[in-house]
């Protein structure tokens, strides 16, 4: 028997090998509960390790462009070590940035203001209906299409991001990094390269973390082998849901409402003594600090130097400082959302694109696991336990 | 009711979370062993023959039969939702007409999606107004879709017909016979609800996020556009179109057994006995075909069936709801493809149910993933 104590702070989240049927712990929304072995990484919160494919994130942030991680997840292989095999893939990321006029048209006819997690889903959704037709057979064994979604989405968001901004249609160069094509799209200029580095971080950072709502949600629908259009449109959803999508939004809200490093700690102070919530804080897994978020943290200090906003920085820190003091002792600690949000915004973004914009580098982990998950399908059916009325009938006159 | 009782705490499962018990539900009850489905305590059989759709539906959302005057209110409430946004309608001018219909459709609710009312709103309240509109826009929307499989024009809803009456109307632009009718509307009754398949999973994962119930729903169509799980009824249906008499189906199920053949349709990971839905649903199916001179096919069906049931039906394995419906619906004039979307729009009905039930305590599902060093 293969009994796992998955709960408790000693277990390592990784094993030898796995054999079903798993013995586990099952807590509230299913944690501790083992949905899948895996290869693509490694997240054991209790040590703050977090691994691709074996290589430590600490290796892997700063690593450029962000196409190699991409690489890394999806084929298990470092772009290095097989140079020719990235550049096949790296072509075919290239080649699929192009976008069909009709889906342009159809971004550009909604609202503007309407959520750009809805007005993704929508262009991928119809994305789907230009690349496959009704004679291509319902399943997912068709792998290249995934390397196609990765820059779809990513083309997708960078239109989003420029109708939103009352910008015209920009047309991808084939010969540019997905990072810098996205931030010529955002800021509407040649992005200067030490924006583009700091891009390809976060997307790194977020490129895979377990199996968040979206990713699971993506696995679920993979399993019944939809067509990878839909199994997007689906995580695109969970994406939605303001637990996870309004993460990023919440936290500039909260930090860019604040004048001073001062105005900081006794905003943060206030807060928690009348029971209110800090953005950015507090994770379901960590009860120790994220490992990623010290890449952030040092992205944050040099870009806001850079960008003439030192003072917000500043801010952060007083927040970051003065919640811990309160919040670490009961082991929350701050998460990758405070200072990836102050980072995309440094960038140029605005709050409601945050999620869009993180889900581009996740496409990546979200991917790698899809195709893990076709690899030998099972269909998610899991059950629920009936504990409502007993028997009774109904004959048509009413109840008995 | 207890989420997660104490006796939840160690489980044992298999792959696809098989065994697992994620929760405890009021709504349905399905005992796999002794061919019995439940919604709300009561046997599919007793509804089915007895009322609408609609009721049905109301039942699996709020536990009890309306009464009288909910009925009423209920049935207006989803006909004056019957008015999906016209942008919806006119995404099909922006998407090949060569598409997937489901992937045609999902864009339409998509597009649908991005223009709801109170979109931002996720509290208990307002995520309780809005199945019905899901219902109704999901319905008129799929008649579209359909009729866009012709090149035929949306059609206006008609204010003197129930919801299966006015979903016929709006696809095929004819008025259904009562039989008809009848006949459809018992095949959405007995598939709106089916505990946590792998649609309702992924819709209450979704909705476990804070999303709203209309992108909780979009997942689960995602997942029942699966050949593995919701777009069975269209293969096994084409199956018995390839089959001209009932002799050639007797050798064709002989040499498909031989094969391994996996017959869409049949076998289902829960049911390990007769499919309760499948002997609600034949009689309907039986005279829709006879009346529209279909005898033969029955006979072919009634004829896989036994066949691949008397050899495999020992291990468990017999014909599953997706076998059936097919023959309510090709004998109506629907098109195979847009069969998997009366299951669709029957099923979201549990999906909105086991999302509600799960709102008021339910935490964001996030289960983990174990990482294998082996090589």
């Amino acid at each position: 028997m293969n009994a796992y104590r998955t709960l408790s702070s000693n277990f390592a989240w990784a094993v030898d090998r796995l054999d079903w049927p798993v013995t586990s712990e099952v807590g509230s929304g299913l944690s501790g509960v083992i949905a899948t072995a895996t290869r693509v990484s490694w997240l054991d919160p209790s040590s703050g390790t977090l691994e691709y494919r074996g290589v430590p994130i600490e290796r892997l942030a700063g690593m450029h462009p962000f196409e190699e991680i991409a690489h890394l997840l999806i084929t298990g292989r470092q772009a290095k070590d097989d140079r020719s095999a990235y550049e096949l893939f790296l072509n075919q990321l290239r080649s699929s940035r192009k976008l069909p006029e009709d889906v342009i048209s159809l971004v550009r006819s909604l609202d503007p203001g309407t959520h750009p997690t809805r007005i993704l889903r929508t262009g991928v959704s119809a994305l789907g209906c230009h690349e496959m037709t009704k004679e291509d057979e319902l399943s997912g064994e068709r792998h290249w299409r995934e390397l196609r979604i990765i820059a779809q989405v990513a083309a997708l968001v960078a239109q989003i991001a420029r109708h939103r901004a009352g910008l015209s249609v920009m047309d991808f160069r084939p010969e540019n990094d997905l990072a810098f094509e996205l931030l010529r799209a955002i800021q509407d200029r040649e992005p200067d390269p030490k924006d583009v580095y700091a891009l390809d971080l976060l997307w790194t950072l977020f490129a895979d973390h377990g199996l968040d709502a979206p990713t699971f949600t993506s696995m679920v629908v993979a399993s019944t082998l939809a067509d990878p259009y839909y199994n997007v449109v689906a995580g695109l959803s969970a994406l939605q849901g303001h637990k996870l999508g309004g993460a990023g939004e919440n936290v500039l809200k909260q930090i860019l409402a604040l004048a001073s490093p001062e105005d900081a700690r006794l905003w943060v102070a206030s807060t928690i003594a009348n029971g209110g919530k800090i953005a950015g804080f507090g994770h379901r897994l960590y009860r120790m600090p994220d490992p990623r978020v010290v890449f952030l943290r040092k992205e944050v200090a040099v870009q806001a130097r850079r960008k003439g906003v030192a003072e917000l920085f500043d801010i952060a820190r007083a927040v970051e400082d003065e919640a811990l003091r309160h919040l670490a002792p009961r082991g929350v600690h701050v998460n990758i959302n405070f200072y990836a949000a102050l980072l995309f915004h440094l960038l140029g973004a605005d709050g409601p694109l945050l999620p869009c914009l993180y889900m581009v580098g996740r496409m990546a982990g979200l991917m790698a696991r899809v195709r893990e998950a076709l690899e030998n399908p099972r269909l998610y059916r899991p059950l629920d336990r009936y504990v409502g009325n007993p028997e009774r009938r109904f004959d048509g006159e009413g109840a008995k | 009711m207890r989420l997660y009782s104490s006796d939840y705490r160690i489980q044992t499962y298999k792959k696809g979370l098989e065994n697992l018990v994620v929760n405890d539900t009021r709504i349905g009850f399905i005992d796999g062993i002794n061919s019995k489905l439940l919604y709300r305590g009561y046997p599919l059989e007793d509804l089915a023959d007895n009322l609408t759709f609609e009721d049905v539906a109301w039942l699996i959302l709020h536990g009890e039969l309306p009464t009288p005057s909910q009925s009423l209110e209920w049935a207006n409430e989803l006909q004056e939702w019957r008015h999906p946004p016209q942008e919806a309608y006119d995404v099909l001018n922006y998407i090949p007409a060569n598409a997937h219909p489901l992937a045609q459709y999902r864009t339409m609710i998509t597009i649908a999606a991005c223009h709801i009312p109170e979109a931002e709103r996720h509290d208990l309240e307002a995520q309780w107004r809005r199945p019905g509109r899901i219902l109704s826009w999901s319905a008129c929307l799929a008649a579209a879709a359909i009729r866009h499989l012709h090149g035929e024009k949306p059609l206006l809803p008609r204010d003197d017909l129930g919801y299966a009456a006015n979903f016929l109307w709006q696809a095929l632009g004819r008025e259904a016979s009562p039989e008809e009718v009848k006949a459809f509307d018992v095949s959405l009754i007995v598939q709106a609800e089916h505990g946590l398949h792998a649609a309702a999973f992924a819709a209450l994962i979704v909705i476990s996020t804070g999303a709203d119930l209309g992108s909780a729903v979009l997942a689960g169509m995602g997942a029942l556009s699966g050949i593995r799980h919701g777009g069975a009824n269209q293969t096994a249906y084409e199956d018995l179109v390839g089959l001209a008499s009932v002799e050639q189906a007797r050798a064709w199920v002989e040499k498909k057994l031989a094969g391994k053949y996996r017959f869409p349709g049949y076998g289902h990971r829960v049911y390990k006995c007769p499919d309760p839905r499948v002997s609600v649903l034949e009689p309907y199916a039986k005279a829709m075909l006879e009346k529209c001179g279909m005898q033969e096919r029955w006979e072919i069906y009634a004829t896989v069936r036994q066949e691949v049931e008397a050899r495999l039906g020992a291990k468990g394995l017999y014909a599953n709801v997706d076998s059936i419906t097919g023959l309510v619906y090709a004998p109506i004039g629907l098109p195979v493809a847009a069969f998997p979307i009366p299951f669709c729009l029957a099923i979201e009905t549990g999906w909105m149910a086991h999302c509600l039930e799960y709102l008021p305590r339910g935490a964001m599902i996030e289960p983990g993933a174990i990482y294998v060093t082996e090589e």
